[in-house]
C-alpha cells in the first residue's frame, strides 16, 4: 500500500502548479486508491442514511405540525417515525426510551385523569398534552443530531444556498455541543472523586454546587474551543472561498422510502380515529 | 519560505512580551526544530508562522515583519495562510471538526474548494495509510491520544501544504508511534515540504532536522546545524533544559493474569496485598477493552501502566477509581470496595488539570480537599513543598499549567487518597519540570498510596516508576492466539 501513496505525492510535487497538481494526482492515483479501499473496507464515496436536507425538512415539518393547533392528531405518527429511525440507526436506548416516555405521558395525561379525576391530575393532563408533543419532536431532532456530522450539515445547507453566516454557525454549534458535553463529563468525574457530587451537598449549598461545576466546565470548554476555532479558521471554514464536498449531498432511495412512509403516516393520522384527543 | 525579522509580540493582557527581537529564516524544503524550555516562546513562534499571531489575538502588539512564501502575514487572510501551511496543534483532540477520520481529512480540502474527486482520492490514500494503527470506523473523540495524533497529521497534510507546522507532536505518542511520526515527516520532507517542529524531545528528529534552534525568553539563544547537533551531548542538552536521547525505561514487570496483559502469568503466581483486581472485564461499544483475571498493585509503589494506544490504560484507571462500571471485584488491603467506595478512596491527576479546579483561591481549593479527611495533614508544608505557598490567594485558573498541576497534586495529598492515578502528567514538559513532577509522584507514593502512572514518557517512567504493567488490546491478543479471525480475515 505504502509505495502507491509515495508515488502519488511525488507525482504532485514534480508537476508544479497547485491546481494542475490536484488533477494529476486524482487521475494518477485513482486505481491504487480504490484498491486500497477494497482491502481496507472504507469507501468515502457513498453515505448511508438519509440526505441531511431530508432530515432537516422532516424535523422542521414534523415539529411545526405537532406543535401547531390540532397537532395531537399527528403525535402518534411522529412517534412511530422517530422510533423507526432510532431502530434503523441502531440507537437502542432511544428506540426503547422514546416509546416508553410517550406511554408514560399518555398514562399520566389521558388514563389517570379518567380513572382518578381531580385538580392535580387535570393539571398534569394539560402539561402532558404539551410534553408529549415535545417528546415527539425531540425524538426526531435527536435522530438529526446523532446522524448528521457538522460537515454533512454544512454541505446540506450549502446545497440549499443558505447564507454562509447561517450554515457555518449551525455547523459550529453542532460541533461545540459534544465538546461541552465531554468537558462536563470530565468535570463531573473529577467532582465525583472529590466527593462534590451528591444530593445532600447540592441541597445544602445549591449555588456553590452549581458554581463548582460550571466554572471548571466553562474554563475547560473555552480552552478546548479556542484550539478548535483556530484550527478550523486556518483550514478555511467560513472563508471567502467556495467550498466543495467530498461526497456532495444527493437524494437517494432511503429519502424516497421516507417520503412514502411520511405520506402514509400523514394519511393515517388524518383519516384514522384519533388516539390522543 | 518563511522570513521572520526582528519580531516582538505581546499577547493581549500580558505584562511581558512572549517574543522579543526574534529572527528566523527558513528555506524551502528545510526542516527546522524549535526547542526550548516551557514558556520560552516556541509555540508562539509557530503561531507567528501560520498567522494565528496576530490574527487570532485581538489587541496583541506585534512589531517587525513575518513573510510566508512571500506573503506578509499581518495583512493576509488566515485561510490563505492556512492553504499554504498545515498545522498540528498540541492537543489533536481539540482541533478535530469532524466525527470520522475520513471527514476530518477531507475538511480542509472541502473548505478550500478542491474538486470532490481529488478529495476522495486523497482521503482514500490517507485512510489506507492510517488503517494499520487507527480503527477508522470509530468516532475520533473515542480514539486514544496517539491515534488522534496520527489522524491530525493526516488531516493537516491532505491539502498538500508547502509548510507543515507541528507543536510538540510526540507529546502523547508511544515509542512505536514516534517512529512512525519520524517516518511520515521524512517522507514529507523528501517531497519538498518545509517543516517546522516545536519539540522537547529531540533525538527522534536528529536525522531529519537541518537546523535546531534553541529559544529562551522569547528569542533565539543557540542554533545548531544538523552536524553540530549530533556532536552535542545529552548532558549539554539537559543544561539547556532539553530532552535528548529517550532511552526506554527498564522496569521490572508486575505479575498479571488475563487477556489484556502483554505477558500474562498464571493467576496463582499473582501476589496479594495492596490494591487487588480480580475478574475485571469491561466492554464498551460492543468491544472488550479490558480483560484482567488477576493483578495486585502494591501500596507505596509507583506502577507504570504502559501499552500501545488503545490497550485499555485509561479504562483501567477509570475502573480502579470507580468511575467506570465493570464486572469483577476490587479490593484494597483485603477489603472489597464498591464503585462508590473506590471513588471516595481515589484521585486522578488529569491531563487537563483545569477540569479539576473548583474554587476561587488556592487556599480554598486546599480547604475543600481537606474537608473529609480524618488524619491531620500539614497543609502549609504540602504547599511549601510544591512551591505554591506564596500563591495562596491567587485564582487557580490564573496559574500556569505546571502550577495548576502542582495544585491538584497538593489537593490529592491533603485529601489523603489511597489510590492515585497520574494520567500523562508530563505531556509537554521540559526536562527541568520533569524532575519535579517525578519527585511529586514519588512523594505521593511515600505517603502509602497505590500510585498508577499512565505515561508514554520514557524519561518520566525511568525517574518515577518502580515497576510496570504492560497492557495490550485484548481482542488483538485473542486473534494472535488463534482464538478468533485475524485482522485480514476479519476485513474480508
Amino acid at each position: 500500500m505504502r509505495p502507491d501513496n509515495v508515488e502519488v505525492r511525488t507525482a504532485e510535487h514534480t508537476s508544479g502548479g497547485h491546481g494542475d497538481a490536484a488533477l494529476a494526482v486524482s487521475t494518477g492515483a485513482r486505481k491504487p486508491a480504490r484498491g486500497n479501499l477494497e482491502e481496507g473496507g472504507v469507501a468515502p464515496t457513498r453515505r448511508p442514511g438519509l440526505d441531511p436536507r431530508t432530515k432537516i425538512v422532516l424535523v422542521v415539518l414534523c415539529s411545526a405540525v405537532v406543535m401547531g393547533s390540532g397537532g395531537l392528531r399527528f403525535v402518534p405518527a411522529v412517534l412511530v417515525l422517530g422510533t423507526t429511525l432510532a431502530v434503523w440507526e441502531r440507537s437502542w436506548v432511544r428506540a426503547v426510551g422514546l416509546p416508553a416516555v410517550a406511554v408514560a405521558l399518555w398514562v399520566l395525561g389521558w388514563v389517570l385523569p379518567l380513572w382518578w379525576p381531580n385538580l392535580l391530575t387535570a393539571t398534569t393532563a394539560i402539561a402532558c398534552a404539551y410534553l408529549i408533543r415535545f417528546a415527539a419532536a425531540i425524538g426526531l431532532g435527536m435522530h438529526l443530531i446523532a446522524t448528521t456530522s457538522p460537515t454533512l450539515l454544512a454541505a446540506g445547507l450549502r446545497a440549499w444556498r443558505v447564507p454562509r453566516a447561517v450554515s457555518v454557525t449551525l455547523a459550529v454549534m453542532l460541533r461545540v455541543f459534544p465538546v461541552v458535553a465531554s468537558e462536563s463529563a470530565a468535570v463531573l468525574d473529577a467532582m465525583r472523586l472529590r466527593g462534590l457530587v451528591g444530593a445532600r451537598g447540592l441541597a445544602r449549598h445549591p449555588v456553590l454546587g452549581i458554581e463548582r461545576f460550571t466554572v471548571p466546565m466553562i474554563a475547560a470548554s473555552l480552552r478546548a474551543t479556542e484550539d478548535l476555532s483556530a484550527a478550523t479558521i486556518l483550514r478555511g471554514l467560513g472563508s471567502h472561498r467556495r467550498p466543495t464536498a467530498m461526497v456532495p449531498p444527493r437524494f437517494g432511495v432511503p429519502d424516497l422510502i421516507l417520503a412514502v412512509a411520511v405520506a402514509i403516516l400523514a394519511a393515517a393520522a388524518v383519516w384514522m380515529p384519533q388516539v390522543l384527543a | 519560505m518563511i522570513g521572520i525579522a526582528d519580531v516582538s509580540w505581546t499577547y493581549p493582557h500580558a505584562d511581558v512580551p512572549s517574543l522579543q527581537g526574534f529572527d528566523l529564516h527558513v528555506k524551502t524544503g528545510e526542516c527546522v526544530v524549535v526547542c526550548g524550555a516551557s514558556g520560552s516562546g516556541k509555540s508562539t513562534a509557530l503561531r507567528l508562522m501560520n498567522g494565528l499571531v496576530p490574527h487570532f489575538h485581538d489587541e496583541g502588539v506585534l512589531t517587525g515583519t513575518v513573510t510566508v512564501d512571500g506573503i506578509d502575514t499581518a495583512t493576509a487572510q488566515l485561510d490563505d495562510l492556512g492553504a499554504l501551511s498545515g498545522t498540528v496543534l498540541q492537543h489533536p483532540r481539540r482541533q478535530f471538526f469532524a466525527d470520522t477520520a475520513a471527514e476530518e481529512i477531507a475538511f480542509a480540502m472541502e473548505n478550500l474548494g478542491f474538486p470532490p474527486e481529488t478529495i476522495r482520492t486523497r482521503v482514500a490514500a490517507a485512510l489506507a495509510g492510517l488503517a494499520e494503527v487507527v480503527p477508522l470506523d470509530q468516532s475520533l473523540q473515542r480514539l486514544s491520544g496517539g491515534q488522534q495524533q496520527q489522524v491530525a497529521i493526516a488531516a493537516a497534510t491532505a491539502h498538500r501544504p508547502r509548510i507543515l507546522l507541528l507543536d510538540e507532536p510526540s507529546a502523547n505518542l508511544s515509542a512505536d508511534a514516534v517512529d512512525r511520526l519520524a517516518a511520515t515527516l521524512a517522507r514529507l520532507k523528501e517531497d519538498g515540504v518545509t517543516i517546522v517542529v516545536a519539540e522537547h524531545r529531540l533525538r527522534y528528529l536528529e536525522d531529519l532536522a537541518d537546523r535546531i534552534v534553541v529559544m529562551a525568553e522569547g528569542t533565539i539563544d543557540t542554533e545548531w546545524s544538523a552536524a553540530d547537533f549530533r556532536a552535542v551531548t545529552d548532558a549539554d542538552l539537559s543544561r539547556e533544559g532539553l530532552r535528548g536521547h529517550v532511552s526506554a525505561a527498564v522496569l521490572p514487570p508486575l505479575p498479571v493474569a488475563g487477556a489484556s496483559a502483554a505477558a500474562p502469568v498464571p493467576a496463582g503466581r499473582v501476589r496479594s496485598g495492596g490494591l487487588e483486581l480480580e475478574g475485571i472485564l469491561c466492554r464498551l461499544g460492543g468491544r472488550t477493552v479490558l480483560d484482567l483475571d488477576r493483578v495486585a498493585f502494591p501500596a507505596s509503589t509507583v506502577t507504570a501502566v504502559r501499552g500501545v494506544n488503545g490497550a485499555g490504560k485509561t479504562t483501567l484507571a477509570r475502573i480502579v477509581t470507580g468511575l467506570q462500571r465493570s464486572t469483577g471485584t476490587v479490593r484494597l488491603d483485603g477489603k472489597q470496595l464498591s464503585r462508590r467506595a473506590r471513588q471516595r478512596a481515589s484521585a486522578i491527576v488529569m491531563q487537563d488539570v483545569q477540569r479539576q479546579l473548583f474554587t476561587d483561591t488556592i487556599a480554598s481549593e486546599i480547604d475543600l480537599a481537606g474537608t473529609d479527611t480524618t488524619e491531620a495533614i500539614d497543609t502549609a508544608a504540602v504547599l511549601d513543598a510544591l512551591d505554591l505557598a506564596h500563591l495562596t490567594e491567587r485564582h487557580p485558573l490564573s496559574l500556569s499549567g505546571g502550577q495548576q498541576q502542582r495544585l491538584v497534586i497538593a489537593a490529592v495529598r491533603v485529601a489523603g487518597r489511597r489510590i492515585v492515578v497520574f494520567d500523562e502528567p508530563s505531556s509537554g514538559v521540559d526536562r527541568r519540570h520533569l524532575q519535579s513532577i517525578s519527585d511529586q509522584i514519588r512523594q505521593v507514593a511515600a505517603t502509602g498510596a497505590v500510585v498508577l502512572l499512565i505515561s508514554h514518557d520514557e524519561d518520566l517512567l525511568s525517574l518515577a516508576a518502580d515497576q510496570q504493567l504492560t497492557l495490550t488490546p485484548p481482542e488483538a491478543r485473542k486473534n494472535a492466539a488463534g482464538l478468533g479471525p485475524t485482522r485480514q480475515e476479519a476485513a474480508r
